[in-house]
């Protein structure tokens, strides 16, 4: 039952804290397993959440991280194993049972109603909401559990006039408002500035000061320093270690979270760069709300060359890669690919151009989820010979340009005819790799290719790339995994506030520097 | 190391959507759904007083069981093919034209004036009336096109409302400019000097190829050309389309255009094949019942062929009931349970009941099977 693919080649501690606690664990989860086809997400973990402590759970996506807190919270059942809240076995068949067992979750996605006030959310779907209700009760009572947890939310503003750092506390305010003891943060910072995570730590730690159990998961290192007082690392599914944070630093944490055996695994080819492929002069375009994302923007990616951009969500890493294929207009500045300006271009020129990308949302800007693999293989291609013939596409020629594409990419489906949808995250990814490869024979600009998939899909997209770059292609690697960044670009761009704050070769980097102006430098790194 | 304390499953029974359902499986799901309403309805009319039984057969004799029945459903089967075919082409990028019935009266309308107008050889105005009738069910859409297209103006809005503009429209000229001023009493237009060609002997003209040759036509577009590969495209996911460099805008307008011109049609064989007269009341609903047969067929060309007939056949056998005594709105109820039951039965067929078992972790072993079901995120 145990299948040892994964070896642990780092320190293997055992499942229990190192350091065992006199109080009473609140939570204690024993052998917990849940798989879901393809892949197995949690390998038996066991698992302690204590009163009055913030407790970090590491890894990278794919971990099994929020399919085992999604497991306490009572959005799935385990296949095997217990869970005990203060020494009773729980059973949970859904979230409601979850939070009448005060345990509660703040999920990623937020799950908020946009066209009603904070207020309206936090009292929907709430026992204790009164029969008759009017604005003015539901903000006064609002009000009340703004004061009692030390949050503040302007009751009466809708959902969508808040920003992403405030409908937070919406979503905090409404599941410590059910009474919860434990509160499980799923990557709560991916979406906040620095300052707006700053002041969420300082939430976190008064919450767990006042006797509750956080739970905060994450992928990134300063944040487990920064906030937790627990850290356990997973990784492929299983428990890598289980510590306190004193007792890591930062360099501990990263072989832990990483492990050796992947990254040996990517060849680099040692090489010259050649020639730019892509050249980007003063380029300004704006965001979907009217604001400038992309300030005098400069950038230039040789041949054989991958650049990382690196930097918070938001700060025009999207508009730039939209940019880049022609899907978004540009205001002023230049795009030249192979010499050749692209301003004002069609996606289909930058096709034509040899320029391929990897959307930032695979499912909603990648592929077509009710079309069948065929399909989705030849949407590049459904135009060009010897797909096309005149107006109507051969389907036959279609149908070989589409199995070649799966074989060569090692995409598995049951049949060509399979609508996409039914496939794995990791097959539809690396579709979707193998299809835009194809077409990138100059330059591959993909937006964060590994987000959501496990640790061997993730492993072969990034293998696909570096084979990809190995080739003589440019690669514009955008990616809010700074790990990732590190491991595979030859060339490291910081972006803030629409501009590349700085560049680096990635062996002169230095991780403090590039988290410095990551945060525009206005937040000072703790040391490791 | 780990323990394993398996928890019991609940056993409740689960609705998982099927990925892959065999022809015949539904088929059956949809045969029984019908079958299921016909006994509800007969339960009913037992109740009422009246024999189910003797009423079936005699409705089921009168329709399907003579060449008259059978040809009186062929051509009521050829306008709510038609208008069906408008309003599936349109589903296949989430467009609803719920405007059919106006545009199959403009066409209608058009090749009237062609008709009443222009004097040639019969082949050539024929030819003239169609291009006329697909041209007047194109131009009264184009106005929710443009706005659809351009300002993203809901068209099922604009489409529905330019139903009564059409009705009124059509009936000013029936009864005012266009009047057959020979029979006083009439509401509409003289009779057509031009008219489709009959079948032998038949009841039937052969415009009723018509639905035919477009469903094949449209299939083969859909599936086999860069045209339909974009409309599927834009249908799946706009924003994947967006992505291909693909026109989605001026699909939208093509697509819909395309949609009033099939309906257009319709109203041009009615008129000059049927009728042969051009009144305010020359479509039965046809455009509303088109959305119908698009909704139970899911968009398919051929579907809507089959869907197109059996209601024909249901509508027809309604008439026949009539006869026996049963009143219209009685009729009018009897189609709506029966039209219900087909639409949940369409929805059921995509699912299985399973009892819900809680798969223990050794069979996750079978790496091979990578299927995602569509809970799993």
């Amino acid at each position: 039952m145990m299948d040892s693919t994964l070896s642990t080649d780092t320190p293997a501690e055992g499942t229990q804290p190192s350091e065992p606690s006199s109080i009473p664990a609140l939570v204690e989860m024993r052998g917990i397993w849940k798989h879901f086809p393809g892949v197995i997400a949690n390998h038996g973990i066991d698992l302690d959440l204590r009163n009055g402590e913030v407790h970090a759970l590491l890894g990278e996506n794919g971990a099994g991280k929020s399919t085992l807190m999604n497991i306490l919270s009572g959005m799935y059942q385990p296949d095997a194993g217990v869970i005990r809240i203060n020494g009773e076995v729980v059973n949970f068949r859904s979230p409601a049972q979850a939070i009448a067992a005060r345990i509660g979750m703040v999920h990623q996605h937020f799950r908020l109603v946009e066209m009603l006030t904070a207020a309206e959310n936090i009292h929907l779907g709430w026992e204790e909401t009164p029969l008759l209700v009017n604005p003015k009760i539901l903000a006064k009572r609002t009000k009340e559990l703004c004061n009692r947890y030390g949050l503040h939310v302007e009751p009466n503003a809708k959902i969508w006039q808040l920003s992403t750092g405030e409908q937070q506390r919406v979503e905090i305010l409404r599941v410590l408002s059910r009474g919860a003891l434990v509160l499980i943060l799923d990557e709560p910072t991916s979406v906040l500035t620095p300052g707006e995570a700053e002041e969420l730590f300082g939430v976190a730690r008064a919450l767990a000061a006042s006797g509750r159990s956080v739970v905060i998961i994450t992928h990134k290192l300063d944040e487990v320093l920064a906030v937790s007082d627990r850290v356990t690392v997973l990784r492929g599914g299983r428990i890598v270690a289980s510590r306190l944070t004193k007792e890591c630093n930062r360099h501990l944490l990263a072989n832990l979270l990483i492990g050796q055996e992947f990254v040996s695994r990517l060849h680099r080819v040692e090489r010259q760069p050649g020639k730019p492929v892509l050249e980007v002069h003063a380029l300004n375009a704006l965001s979907d709300r009217g604001l400038l994302a992309l300030q005098d923007l400069d950038l230039t990616i040789r041949e054989g060359e991958i650049l990382g951009i690196a930097g918070v969500a938001g700060n025009g890493q999207s508009e730039l890669a939209q940019v880049l294929n022609g899907l978004r207009p540009v205001i002023k500045g230049t795009i030249l690919v192979d010499s050749v300006d692209l301003v004002h271009s069609s996606p289909t020129s930058f096709v034509k151009a040899g320029v391929g990308h990897i959307p930032e949302n695979r499912t909603s800007m990648g592929l077509v989820g009710e079309l069948s693999v065929t399909d989705n293989a030849i949407l590049r291609e459904y135009k060009r010979a010897p797909v096309a013939r005149g107006l109507r596409i051969d389907s036959r020629e279609a149908s070989r340009f589409a199995s070649a594409l799966v074989e060569r990419s090692s995409v598995s489906v049951p049949n060509m005819k399979t609508q996409v949808r039914h496939l794995s995250g990791g097959n539809q990814q690396r579709l979707l790799a193998g299809r835009e490869t194809h077409v990138a024979s100059r330059l591959l600009i993909a937006v964060h290719p590994t987000q959501g998939l496990d640790v061997g899909a993730t492993e072969e997209v990034r293998r696909v790339l570096m084979e990809h770059r190995n080739n003589g292609s440019a690669i514009l690697l955008i990616s809010e995994d700074l790990d990732e960044i590190l491991l595979i670009s030859d060339r490291i761009a910081v972006m803030y506030n629409g501009r590349i704050a700085g560049e680096f070769d990635t062996v002169d980097s230095d991780r403090e520097l590039i988290g410095l102006l990551m945060g525009g430098g206005s937040i000072s790194k703790e040391g490791a | 190391m780990i323990t394993h304390t398996v928890i019991p499953s609940g056993r409740t029974w689960h609705f998982r959507r099927r990925v892959d359902v065999p022809i015949w499986i539904r088929i059956m799901i949809r045969l029984l759904a019908v079958i299921l309403a016909l006994v509800l309805v007969g339960i009913v009319l037992k109740l009422g007083g009246f024999a189910p039984l003797t009423l079936g057969r005699k409705a089921l004799q009168q329709t399907l069981g003579t060449a008259y029945g059978l040809q009186q459903a062929v051509i009521l089967a050829t306008p709510l093919i038609l208008t069906g075919l408008a309003v599936a082409v349109g589903m296949r990028m989430r467009l609803w034209n719920i405007g059919a019935d106006g545009q199959l009266y403009l066409g209608a309308f058009a090749a009237t004036a062609v008709a009443l107008h222009v004097k040639g050889p019969a082949p050539v105005m024929l030819s003239l009336m169609f291009i006329a009738g697909a041209i007047g069910g194109m131009l009264w859409i184009l106005i929710p096109a443009l706005l659809r297209a351009y300002w993203n103006l809901n068209e099922i809005i604009t489409t529905l409302l330019l139903n009564f503009v059409a009705v009124r429209l059509i009936t000013y000229y029936a009864i005012g400019p266009w009047r057959d001023t020979t029979a006083a009493i009439l509401s509409s237009t003289r009779r057509l000097p031009y008219e489709l060609p009959m079948i032998g002997n038949s009841y039937l003209h052969i415009g009723i190829f018509i639905p035919i040759i477009v469903a094949v036509l449209l299939t083969l577009a859909i599936q086999n050309t860069r045209w339909g590969y974009e409309v599927r495209v834009i249908g799946g996911s706009r924003s994947v389309a967006e992505f291909a460099g693909i026109p989605v805008l001026r699909q939208i307008l093509v697509v819909m255009l395309l949609s009033g011109a099939l309906a257009g049609l319709s109203g041009i064989i009615e008129v000059a094949g049927t009728t042969h007269r051009l009144s305010g009341t020359l479509s039965n609903s046809y455009g509303y019942m088109g959305i119908v047969v698009a909704a139970l067929a899911n968009g398919s060309p051929f579907g809507v062929l089959v869907a197109g007939f059996l209601l024909a056949v249901l509508l027809n056998a309604g008439i026949v009931l009539q006869t026996s005594g049963l009143s219209v709105n009685a009729m009018v109820a009897i189609n709506g349970v029966i039209l219900i039951f087909a639409a949940v039965g369409e929805i059921a067929a995509q699912y299985h009941l399973v009892r819900k078992a809680s798969d223990s972790p050794g069979e996750a072993g079978n790496q091979g099977q990578e299927h995602v079901e569509d809970e799993q995120v």
